[in-house]
């Protein structure tokens, strides 16, 4: 039931990423929680939602050119860390490193379907040139109706491949990722601190999205900042 | 007398251009989209199937303009669609429309919502959420999709009243500097987000989690600003990461 109801999430998100409305709700921020959900965890699906969202905040898609499908990797990265843990649970291992070990891998193993989900995009590009000729066949014998509603065949597509590729590279993660750190249990601090980096770079990379002369001022000095604010209030409450 | 559009079927065309990209295909674009969001008012101003059927022919030929933006152009063919149905303007007249604002539409749609605005609230929501949890990133897409939406409808509805005069409209907003001022803060959420990452890391075992966190936001901003791409960019610094905690656990003797 938890990768029907993934599969699902990933299809309907696939759809409003382009074909429905776009209003956040398939951008990592959004999508990581509530594939967390469907799969009854919100928590660990935001713990990934939130550096993917900052990965891919320059993931736009500008007239013809096409982004990664940052809602395919999400949702299966989403998928495969929730899963995991999940998994994880009778092994004994336990601690503060082991989320983050587990969603470093699922995002090392999930990501590149961003870039899969891409080339599938161009595919149902080129797909949907058919449902423009099947259009014009319908407007020729004065189907006008029919010749609209054509429109809408283009949804069938997207959510297709996202319904079948986000719980197929999950179940992958999910199964890989026990396996590797049950069997080798000192990488589970290691991969924490890798997922300290990812994270550190996911800011960068959100930064970067932000075109403009001024924003690499506005994020180092907000960096700065944000880390004397911290130490300060750390020091505040340690005299206190 | 121009026959005017019931409000009913202004609605269903609105609802319907929520739909504009569904069928996105090169040769034509949003061509589709467009067809099936204007029809509901083709069909009530061409009640003949021959002069409906020509009226869509209109709308089926190439289309692309940003999603938000396109509403203004929607409703202002059919604004000009009841003029042409009423005889006071000839047929090519929406066609020319469409043809005019697309290009500045979509200029100004991808350069304050897809490159300004949605960025910001992506990097608000995961700051909020970094520090606040899930209800700060329900808080930011509440806020989101309200300016959206009112953009979306103001604009359908300033494009149906108005017609050509919505781009000067939209003009007065000044949208490119609301941009710019929007890509700053943004930047500054991001180096928020960036701090945040190292004051979690601080909380780690490991004491030079901080120094990795700092390395990643730091390094890692001017290797992507050097043009490094960047997936092979994010696992290089998920092995950089590992590798220093090898490194540091094997000086320390740690396991």
């Amino acid at each position: 039931m938890g990768y029907l109801a993934l599969a699902v999430v990933s299809g309907l998100a696939a759809v409003e990423r382009k074909g429905f409305l776009q209003a956040m709700l398939s951008r990592p921020i959004a999508l990581g929680p509530i594939a967390g959900l469907a799969l009854g965890d919100v928590r660990s699906g935001l713990y990934v939602g939130v550096p993917l969202e900052l990965l891919w905040l320059g993931a736009v898609n500008l007239g013809a050119a096409l982004p990664v499908h940052e809602a395919l990797g999400t949702a299966a990265a989403a998928g495969a860390t929730v899963l995991a843990a999940r998994a994880l649970q009778p092994s004994g291992l336990a601690g503060p490193m082991l989320l983050p070990a587990v969603a470093v891998l699922a995002v090392a193993a999930c990501a590149p379907l961003a870039s899969l989900g891409r080339c599938a995009d161009r595919m149902v590009e080129r797909w949907n040139e058919r449902l423009y000729a099947l259009a014009e066949q319908d407007l020729a014998r004065g189907h006008a109706a029919a010749a609209a509603r054509t429109n809408l065949y283009g949804l069938v597509l997207p959510f297709a491949i996202s319904f079948v590729l986000a719980p197929l590279g999950a179940a992958v993660a999910a199964a890989l990722i026990p396996l590797v750190l049950s069997r080798a249990p000192s990488l589970v601090v290691p991969l924490g601190l890798g997922w300290v980096a990812f994270n550190g770079l996911a800011c960068a990379s959100g930064a970067r999205a932000m075109r403009g002369p001024r924003a690499p001022a506005f994020y180092f000095g907000a960096l700065v900042l944000g880390i004397a604010l911290a130490t300060v209030t750390a020091l505040a409450g340690g005299g206190a | 007398m121009i026959a005017t559009v019931p409000r009913a079927v202004l609605a269903a065309c609105f609802w319907r251009s929520l739909f504009l990209q569904a069928a996105w295909n090169r040769r034509g674009m949003q061509n589709l989209g467009f067809a099936y969001a204007i029809y509901p008012a083709l069909r009530v101003l061409y009640p003949d199937p021959g002069r409906r059927a020509q009226a869509l022919s209109r709308h089926l030929g190439f289309f692309n303009c940003h999603p938000y933006t396109a509403a203004a152009i929607v409703g202002g063919v059919i604004h000009h669609e009841e003029r042409v149905a009423a005889g006071a303007e000839p047929p090519a007249g929406p066609e020319a429309y469409k043809t005019t604002l697309q290009g500045p539409l979509a200029a100004i749609g991808d350069g304050f919502f897809w490159t300004a605005l949605r960025p910001f609230f992506g990097a608000l929501a995961a700051l909020g959420a970094l520090l606040f949890g899930w209800p700060a990133v329900v808080a930011a897409l509440t806020m989101y999709n309200a300016i959206h939406l009112a953009f979306r409808i103001g604009l359908f509805r300033a494009g149906y009243r108005q017609g050509d005069a919505v781009v000067g409209a939209l003009a007065r907003l000044a949208l490119p500097v609301a941009a710019g001022h929007l890509r700053v803060a943004g930047a500054a959420l991001c180096g928020f987000c960036a701090a945040a990452v190292v004051v979690h890391a601080a909380a780690m075992p490991r004491p030079s989690s901080v120094l990795v966190a700092v390395l990643a936001a730091t390094v890692g901003y001017v290797v992507l600003a050097r043009g490094a791409r960047l997936l092979p960019t994010a696992y290089a610094a998920i092995m950089a990461g590992v590798g220093a905690a090898l490194v540091v656990g094997r000086f320390q003797g740690s396991p």
